[in-house]
């Protein structure tokens, strides 16, 4: 067995190049599509309204207030010049009292920054509305931020608070759904050597071999294993040291859903390894399904943007949106061990049937 | 040493295999011929226990192995028909590969795989990938990876297909060295008769799933003995004259081969006159007449109506 494990071990030395692509495409995807959200992006702000210069000043000061992103007021040609032409992702149009996203696509920044502005519009109607039956504006105001800020009673430290929505980060979330996804390839093109194997007749040679039938799928499995995290590892650890993306303090938790998130995968991929006949075909089937599964896990939007049951059921099939939510938990909201065994549960869950379904089918296509 | 009881084996609706009772005795040197699609390959699966067959049973030393197969498992080494190697690793990983899967006592393990390598005669070529290998070095080295834990039976799957004649001439001959110096028991799988010939005692043919002869060569070649080998040199083809040639009765058969033909004929007939009359006949003339020694091809010829390589 450990022969065998360490022959796919010097396959992959001997040609670590993909390897390194797999590592690089994660982290490069990252950035890339966050626009790196830890630098502040700037969004333009106009307004078209005949009292346009007031409702920038007001706006302008209030946007800016406690968020990372820089808005800053812009000519609204300009403005909507860059977005069509694809410089920004975003720009905001700026009315009295509401406002609209001027935008070409639906990146999860433009996500982000709905979010934020429309916390920032709900608090203000919310504290004009409040004004209109009192004479001290300025106490008031005062007052309302006051109580927003030193809440009397802790509660909104869980409750989904606009204070929280705003601090939630969408850059660190796409930063692990891009990792886990590139896992999921590797991990797929690994597991799929049990088959490349068998056509090239490799595998009759270990079945000949004293090495038993346990062995062998545990050798290919451990090893599909070990290079999936392997590589999320490696790309977290660049993140949090390298590039100082903040991953929350557990980082003992975090490898522990990243570990039975392998272990799941690994088992998914065995089980449509068991679907095929040929490696060619699995190269076909694999990465044609497997990008999709994130995107109906919802891992690259807001928690919550998938309300269709059908799509959710589909995506709670598979482990990344289990791992993603254990994630999320862990490095947003401090979860601790017990608060993520659910999902871990459920990803083992899917492992082993989907290990034990996948083995079988795999047995049989070749007998 | 080791019997086949009645193979047979069906895939889905096709009978691959029907009824094959072979037999291998220690130190033979045993041939399995015939054409692409015959079924060697799948004959020698279920022997080497990759396959289960349909009906029947193999037997190592009396035992079956069809339930039990680690008994066989560790007396067989096996090249199969694919180049069964990792390409990524050098000659020297695969074999290392194989000789530790297959328990070669690490003491040894260094000293077998030179061996082995002197052998096929790739010692110098230790270090290179097995992707950067001819065809005929890759095939040496699929036959060493079988033969590192010592087997005292080797099983070929056509372990020449597809290499120039020096490699195949290198291989056979080792083959025949492992045979008669050290013993090996082997079961060698072609599709060209020359090879079998050079190689083994004994030979099976099979044919669309059925052993249709067998025996040693001299037994396999008396099939023939009432039949005459003739080929006839003519200073030009004419499709007349074979069509002619056809229809004289003792004829069997008749096979163009550049600008001679090649005869078949039932023994101690007039065929030669007949023969010479009919090129008259045509204005042809014969520029060259020889009997020829019968070959397995004709054998397989005379039993089937094809050649080898249909
Ligand atoms: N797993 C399988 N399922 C269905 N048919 C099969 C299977 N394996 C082999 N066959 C069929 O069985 C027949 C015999 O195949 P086999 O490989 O044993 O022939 P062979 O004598 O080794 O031929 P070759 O010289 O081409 O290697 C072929 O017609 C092949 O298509
Ligand atoms: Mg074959």
């Amino acid at each position: 067995m450990i022969p065998v494990f360490l022959a796919q071990l010097a396959k992959d030395r001997r040609n670590p190049l993909i390897l390194i692509i797999f590592i690089a495409a994660s982290i490069g995807g990252t950035i890339l599509f966050t626009g790196g959200t830890e630098t502040p992006t700037t969004i333009s702000i106009f307004s078209e309204e005949e009292n346009d210069q007031a409702i920038e000043d007001k706006w302008e000061s209030l946007l800016n207030e406690g968020s990372d992103m820089r808005f800053v007021v812009t000519d609204s040609a300009e403005a909507r010049e860059n977005v069509q032409q694809g410089q920004s992702d975003v720009a905001v149009k700026l009315l009295e009292e509401d406002y609209k996203l001027i935008t070409t696509s639906n990146l999860p920044t433009v996500d982000y920054v709905d979010q934020h502005v429309r916390t920032v519009f709900e608090k203000e109607a919310l504290i004009q509305s409040a004004v209109e039956q009192s004479n001290d504006i300025e106490g008031l105001r005062t007052e309302i931020e006051t109580t927003l800020n030193h809440p009397p009673l802790d509660m909104e430290v869980t409750s989904i608070t606009g204070e929280e929505l705003s601090s939630y980060d969408m850059g660190t979330q796409l930063m692990f759904a891009f990792t886990l996804l590139v896992a999921m390839f590797i991990i797929g093109f690994r597991v799929n050597n049990i088959l490349k194997d068998k056509v090239y007749g490799l595998w009759d040679r270990l079945i000949l071999s004293p090495v038993s039938k346990t062995g062998m799928y545990t050798a290919y499995i451990a090893y599909a294993c070990f290079i999936g995290f392997v590589q999320m590892l490696t790309v977290i650890l660049i993140f949090k040291y390298v590039l100082n993306y903040d991953i929350g303090e557990r980082l003992d938790l975090l490898l522990i859903i990243l570990a039975f998130f392998t272990f799941s995968m690994v088992s998914i991929a065995t089980l449509l390894t068991g679907l095929v006949k040929k490696p060619e075909q699995f190269y076909a089937l694999y990465p044609s399904v497997m990008p999709i599964i994130p995107l109906i896990s919802g891992v690259y939007m807001m928690p919550g943007t998938i309300t269709n049951p059908v799509l959710t059921f589909i995506g709670d099939l598979f482990p990344v949106s289990h791992a993603m939510d254990a994630i999320i938990n862990v490095v947003m909201y401090d979860a601790a061990w017990q608060d993520i065994t659910q999902p871990l549960i459920l990803m083992v869950l899917i492992g082993v049937v989907a290990m034990g379904i996948g083995i079988n089918l795999v047995e049989r296509r070749t007998t | 040493m080791i019997e086949t009881i009645q193979l047979s084996k069906r895939f889905k609706e096709k009978t691959v295999v029907e009824g094959v009772d072979l037999y291998l005795d220690k130190g033979e040197s045993v041939g399995l011929l015939g054409p692409n699609g015959a079924g060697k390959s799948t004959t020698i699966s279920i022997i080497s226990s990759l396959l289960k067959p349909t009906t029947g049973d193999v037997k190592l030393d009396g035992e079956s192995v069809i339930k039990n197969p680690g008994d066989i498992r560790k007396v067989l080494g096996v090249v199969p028909q694919e180049i069964a190697l990792y390409q990524e690793l050098t000659a020297y990983e695969n074999l290392k590969f194989f000789g530790r899967i297959y328990r070669v006592p690490k003491s040894q393990l260094e000293s077998r795989i030179q061996t082995t390598l002197e052998l096929v005669g790739l010692k110098d070529r230790q270090k290179d990938l097995i992707k950067t290998f001819s065809g005929g070095m890759k095939r040496r080295i699929n036959i060493a990876s079988a033969l590192l834990h010592h087997p005292k039976i080797l099983i070929l799957d056509e372990p020449t297909v597809g290499i120039d004649p020096q490699s195949r001439n290198y291989i056979l001959e080792m083959i025949r060295k492992l045979n008669e110096q050290e013993g090996t028991t082997v079961l060698y799988t072609s599709h060209y008769m020359e090879e079998v010939e050079q190689l083994c005692d004994r030979v099976y043919i099979m044919d669309h799933g059925k052993v249709i002869a067998s025996g040693s060569q001299s037994e396999l070649l008396s099939i023939l003995s009432n039949e005459d080998t003739m080929k006839v040199q003519l200073n030009q083809m004419s499709n007349e004259l074979v069509k002619a040639i056809l229809e004289i009765d003792v004829v069997r058969h008749v096979e163009e081969t550049g600008d001679s033909i090649k005869i078949i004929a039932k023994k101690s007939s007039n065929i030669i006159s007949n023969l010479v009359k009919l090129a008259d006949q045509q204005n042809i003339k014969i520029m060259n007449f020889q009997m020829e020694n019968p070959s397995l091809e004709d054998v397989f010829l005379h039993l089937t109506g094809r050649t080898l390589r249909d």
